[in-house]
Parts: C-alpha cells; structure tokens; sequence
C-alpha cells in the first residue's frame, strides 16, 4: 500500500489534493504532492440536508497527540526500539485502510493521517471533530467495501485544521476590438481536514478478488 | 491649468506589468508594448483555460477507465461499465474510479465484478 501511495503520489493525474501527513512519523516520507487544484463549480454553500456531512462536537482527544510525543521523543534506550515498533505498527495498521468520501459534492480519496482541503465548512471551527458520513467506497488490503450507494454506517472521522482560502485567481474578461475589459481577484473559501480514523465498514459485506 | 510633468507615474504601471510577464520567452519579457498585449494574453487564456481544464481532466479520466477495463475481456469497455454503474445506483464519480485505477487496480475489478453480477 506504501509503495501505490508513492506512485499515486507522483502521477499527475492525481487530482484531489491529498497532502501527506507533516508530523515526524518515523517510518513515512512521503514527497509533497503538488497537484493542481481542481476548481468546483458548484457554489460554497453548503445545504444542510441528509446526504452533507455531519459533524458533532466532541471534546478534542489527546491520541492522536500522545502517538506523536511516542515517536518523537526517541531516548537512546532498550525502551526506544518497543516505541518505536509500537508505533510502526500502528503507523502499518492505519495505513492500509482507505476511503472514498463524499464532502461539499466532491468526492476525495482519504487516508488516515493525511490531510484534504474541502469547500468552506460553515460552523466548524479549529479543532473541531468531524464525522462524515456520506461513505462510497471503503478498501483494505484485501477486501473492498463498495457502498450501494453509501457503506452503510460507516464513519471517517476527521478534525479541522484550518478555514483558510485557496490562493488567488485572476478573473479576467476580454473582448477584443471592443474596448471591454474586467478584472476581479478571487479567493475561494477552504478547509483543511486531518484524517484520523475510518471506522464503522466492518459489518458491511465485502468484496473480494476471488469471488 | 498648472503645468504638471508625468515623471514615473507610467513607469510604475508598466514595471508591475513587467514584473507579470517577467518569465515569458524573448521580447514577450523585454519589450513594453508587447509585454501588456501578452499579460492580457495571459489572463485571458487562463480564465478560458479554466473552464477547459474541467472538460481535459474529465476526457483523461474516462481515457484511463477505458483503458483499463478493455483490459479485463471481450466486450467490456467504458460504456458498459457507466451503465452497470448507474444501474447498480453507485455513485462513485469518474475522478475516483481513474484514480482507483491507477492506485490499486484490483479495487477497480472488484468493483466491475460487483456491478457485473
């Protein structure tokens, strides 16, 4: 799975704007992707019907947090060869899950511990947990989960990172010979998103090569 | 009217249009007059580029779909794979499937298999 991210990672077709994980997680180095930004049409409204996704608001957990100081602080001990298998196996376990899913009417494939930036989540603020819902496709290894059209209560957990906006476009129109010309600056709202977990797809029937 | 000389009033316009097309090709970079024809230039081809870049992607994913599923037997292209999509009501979109393609391809065959049935 390492080896297809890395070769995901330099195709150019690529298109969603998955960002590895920038923390210090000692067994990961992944380049920096720089894809090209695939502008949506639809409006930064979001419609807080059924299918959007649903966050709730929990308490920010410090998990996430303690298996970074793990593998960070890294003393010249007996004890530094457990943490840091500790923590390459659960860098191995969570890396080999992935999901497609469903945010702002445009679908992104997510791994845990990376990161996407989504259309401007309105009322999520920094280090806000998130939950969404909409689910389409969740794979492992071996097995995939193909939602019909959604992976019944399967859940992608993430947490805010930061509501910024994307970098400027220059809108310009023209009409030659007729003495017409517009120009606007345009920043589109974003937010940027850390995966932490997929969970939930377990009972879901799945599918694989063989069958 | 008082006398009033124009001093660096065009030349600070013209240095930020400069500073624009400061990595174009020859006298596109050097020379004044063509350097704010081929700003426009510029902004216009991206702003049309824009809407065109929507249509490229679009047309690259369905190429790599197709190439990937004509691989799998006799009489299975794209357009039968659409339909077995729509039918079976999944609603992965094109991007995602070229990308599954790409990253992990028995996933795509897991999925055509799937629809198949």
């Amino acid at each position: 799975m390492a080896s297809m991210t890395l070769s995901f990672c330099s195709s150019l077709a690529a298109h969603c704007r998955i960002c590895p994980k920038q923390c210090s997680s000692p067994t990961l180095s992944f380049s920096n992707n720089t894809n090209l930004s695939f502008l949506s049409v639809s409006s930064p409204k979001l419609s807080f019907s059924s299918s959007s996704p649903t966050y709730r608001l929990l308490p920010k957990s410090s998990e996430s947090g303690a298996a970074v100081l793990d593998s960070v602080a890294d003393p010249p001990e007996p004890e530094a060869v457990e943490i840091v298998e500790t923590s390459a196996e659960e860098v191995s376990k969570r890396e080999e899950v992935f999901a497609v899913v469903m945010v702002g009417s445009r679908q992104y494939i997510v791994f845990p511990g990376r990161f996407i930036y989504t259309q401007r989540l309105k009322g999520a603020d920094v280090n806000d947990k998130i939950i969404l819902n909409k689910v389409l496709l969740v794979g492992t290894r071996t097995s995939t989960y193909i939602g019909k059209p959604v992976v019944t209560d399967a859940a992608v957990h993430a947490v805010v990172e930061e509501q910024g906006k994307d970098s400027k476009v220059i809108v310009f129109k023209y009409k030659k010979k007729k003495n017409y010309r517009r120009k606007i600056g345009h920043r589109q709202p974003n937010t940027r998103i850390r995966i932490t977990g997929i969970t939930g797809y377990q009972d879901y029937p799945a599918v694989t090569l063989d069958s | 009217m008082t006398r009033i000389k124009r001093g660096y009033i065009a030349r600070r316009r013209r240095t930020k249009i400069r500073l624009f097309a400061s990595s174009f090709r020859g006298a596109h970079s050097r020379l004044t007059r063509t350097i704010t024809q081929q700003k426009i230039r510029a902004l216009f081809s991206a702003y049309r580029d824009r809407g065109r870049q929507k249509r490229d992607f679009r047309r690259l994913w369905i190429t790599r779909i197709n190439a990937v599923i004509r691989g799998k037997g006799i009489y299975y292209n794209y357009n039968r794979l659409i339909h077995n999509l729509y039918k079976r009501q999944l609603l992965l979109n094109r991007k995602i499937l070229a990308q599954i393609a790409i990253l992990n391809r028995n996933c795509l065959y897991m999925i055509s298999n799937e629809i198949l049935k």
